[in-house]
């Protein structure tokens, strides 16, 4: 059966907002077959996976790498119809993936249900990162910007504004990067500023400190949240997402596993046979994301987690960014 | 005991190293204090320097701090400061080096007992050392430079990573060696290349040499296996692959191959000279030698180690010298360093000592 995109569209925001039930497994295989039919490049990836426009089952499905939005045009329709591409920030090299949409009503629609879904703090939020007007390439400005108004974004061309901060009076919920917020309580520290928020008040974090030359652990970093702000680690929420989904994953605490939407699933599998491993067992992190309707379904992420149950605990992704020789052991030691 | 005594003592406890180390015989360690310091005696007796004589001085305490990636640059740092009569304070890395263990049970006694090793750092140790000598990154050279004191002589090995570059090989009979660097000690050396650019004698010339060099990769597995790889290992290695295989399906200027069910190697063929991240164990790339090299390979070119040449001629060094390797040598021995190697185009016992003169 032939969905267009638009159909498809309009059958997935549906079930995101909970106007009309679907079947995940059913919609992978739909998105499966429309973007095998539309996207040259995910077409000729299945068939080097050995997998046509109609597989069996929606774990047949092919996750294609993440680093090949890097590479290819993932896109599932007319580049003339695109209304919005985000980008990754891009390691040395390489260059940047891309992301384009047709429409973002289902990546908005994602956020916010995704959000309501989780049980995630209710506002007001204030967010320590770009806006998407300072940051147009950004899903993840965009994602904050489609949860805050922009005069709750207080850190305008990088310069957080601590004032904002100390004005506060009611809970609220902080929102930004993990890298943003080491900036913050570094700064803290080094105008010797401790603040407690109001009674109530929550974070959420997210990404890592890739190419920053910075490493903390997210325990380290809640004890952090803590120490300068008052909020306790289990009021602190950590986000998994990429530019590559449209989907977001959340955990609670330092300990917290991630869970998803009903409409993306994490599946941990071995990295060699693919094959799902068991509760407890580690390996490489893969999504099927059935809000992913304009680029690719499946997503083989370079991330490491533990399987638990329907969630997952992120382990991240081991440490490989730049050519290596001897140093390893005793750079791993100084650390 | 004299220079002599040391060398023999050593050659013996590294024998059973042969193939690490290369050959230990005391005269080849005797050969190497002769080399850096002009004489095989000058640790031992006056020896003449112009007009007056000379003697060296082996700083009393030698502090390593190696990494263990693999057991070369221990043994090899480890036995420089045994040949020099120093005390030598050996930081392990977490698991130790068995092969460190097993050199130390090989000496006699009463040199066994200038050695003393720990996984975790002594705080004493680093004031106790006239010499530092650090393996490691930037960053961790950087600490430790930190932390000596001007008085103390500091060595430091920093990161590196090596390269082959096939200038002329239409017989592809490079091949096999090119396997042998890459394969043994599954790339955690700072010797092991990365990558292997080959000249296009003709179009099409370096994919065919990735074809024919994976064959060689296969054949050098089936007699040497891989070591094991941990989770995190096997999944940058299949990632690895799989971005390779999707760009390999609609890209022509990309090719992939991969050996064995268990990620044993892997050989991929890309066009651009970037010197790329490559996950190690066994995964090797091969590329078009571009005009500009120095300037096309990305920022590994200020980090590189050794050359291997194929053919290894002095004319080809010159022409690589902007990469400024401590090592140029035939792809095939880009494993096997002799005892005289500048590593890190430092002396290595000559950085050491310090001289003391005397005028009759």
């Amino acid at each position: 059966m032939s969905h267009s995109a638009v159909d498809l569209e309009a059958q997935v925001l549906a079930w995101i907002e909970g106007n009309r039930p679907a079947d995940f497994a059913e919609t992978v295989l739909r998105l499966h077959a429309f973007q095998y039919r539309n996207n040259s490049a995910y077409r000729l990836f299945c068939g080097q996976s050995g997998v046509g426009e109609t597989p069996d089952l929606w774990r047949d499905v092919p996750c294609v790498p993440q680093s090949a939005f890097k590479h290819a045009d993932l896109r599932s329709f007319s580049a003339d119809d695109t209304v919005k591409t985000f980008r990754t920030s891009g390691t040395t090299g390489e260059g940047f993936g891309q992301h384009h949409f047709r429409t973002l009503e289902i990546y908005e629609a994602v956020v916010r249900e995704g959000w309501r879904r989780a049980n995630m703090p209710a506002g007001p939020f204030l967010v320590i990162a770009p806006h998407p007007d300072e940051s147009p390439h950004s899903s993840l400005s965009h994602m904050l910007g489609t949860l805050a108004p922009r005069d709750n974004f207080i850190a305008a061309a990088g310069v957080i504004d601590i004032e904002r901060l100390k004005s506060i009076d009611q809970p609220v919920c902080l929102l930004g990067t993990a890298l943003g917020f080491l900036n913050l309580f570094e700064r803290m520290e080094t105008s010797h500023l401790t603040l407690t928020l109001p009674g109530g008040s929550t974070a959420m974090e997210t990404g890592g400190y890739k190419g920053s030359g910075r490493n903390v652990s997210r325990g380290d970093l809640y004890d952090m949240f803590g120490d300068r702000l008052g909020i306790s680690p289990d009021d602190i929420y950590n986000e998994y997402g990429m530019t590559e989904l449209s989907s977001q994953f959340y955990a609670r605490g330092p300990q917290g596993l991630h869970h998803g939407p009903p409409w993306a699933r994490a599946v941990v599998a071995d990295p060699v046979t693919l094959r799902e491993v068991a509760d407890g067992e580690t390996g490489i992190l893969l999504i099927y994301d059935a809000a992913n309707v304009g680029s690719v379904v499946g997503i083989r992420t370079q991330d490491l987690a533990v399987k638990g149950g329907e969630a997952f605990q992120l382990l991240g992704r081991d440490p490989s960014a730049l050519p290596r020789g001897c140093s390893r052991a005793a750079d791993e030691w100084l650390r | 005991m004299n220079t002599s005594g040391r060398a023999s003592a050593v050659a013996e406890a590294a024998e059973p190293f042969r193939a690490l180390l290369g050959p230990t015989a005391p005269e080849d360690l005797l050969a190497w204090v002769r080399s850096e310091l002009g004489n095989a005696d000058a640790l031992d007796r006056w020896v003449d320097h112009g007009k007056s004589k000379t003697k060296a001085v082996a700083p009393a305490t030698i502090l390593h701090v190696v990494s263990g990636n693999t057991p070369h640059a221990a043994l090899q740092s480890l036995i420089g400061g045994l040949l020099l009569g120093s005390r030598n304070l050996v930081k392990l890395p977490r698991g130790g080096i068995i092969e460190v263990d097993e050199f130390l049970a090989g000496l006699p006694d009463a040199m066994r007992s200038t050695v003393e090793t720990a996984e975790d750092l002594p705080s004493a140790w680093l004031a106790q050392a006239e010499a530092v000598i650090v393996y490691g990154s930037d960053e961790t050279i950087a600490h430790f430079r930190g932390l000596v004191s001007p008085s103390q002589v500091f060595v430091g090995h920093g990161h590196r990573a090596s390269l082959g570059i096939v200038w002329d090989d239409p017989a592809f009979a490079s091949c096999d060696g090119a396997a042998r660097d890459a394969s043994l000690y599954d790339q955690q050396g700072c010797l092991s290349p990365q990558v292997f650019y080959v000249r296009e004698i003709q179009p099409g010339f370096a994919r065919e040499y990735a074809e024919k060099l994976a064959s060689s990769m296969e054949r050098f597995n089936r007699s040497h296996a891989r070591g094991p790889l941990n989770v995190a290992e096997k999944a940058e290695i299949a990632n690895l692959r799989a971005a390779y295989r999707f760009r390999a399906a609609g890209d022509l200027r990309v090719a992939l191959w991969e050996g064995g069910a268990n990620l044993d190697w892997t050989v991929v063929y890309e066009e651009d000279s970037w010197f790329p991240a490559s996950p190690l164990n066994r995964v090797i790339f091969v590329k078009p030698l571009p005009e500009d090299f120095v300037n096309s390979i990305g920022p590994a070119a200020a980090h590189i180690g050794a050359v291997g040449l194929c053919p290894c001629t002095e004319d080809l060094a010159d022409r690589f010298a902007a990469l400024r390797p401590s090592r140029f040598c035939p792809i095939g021995s880009m494993q096997d360093p002799h005892w005289t190697w500048h590593n890190g185009g430092i002396p290595r016992l000559a950085s050491l000592v310090k001289w003391v003169d005397f005028e009759p």
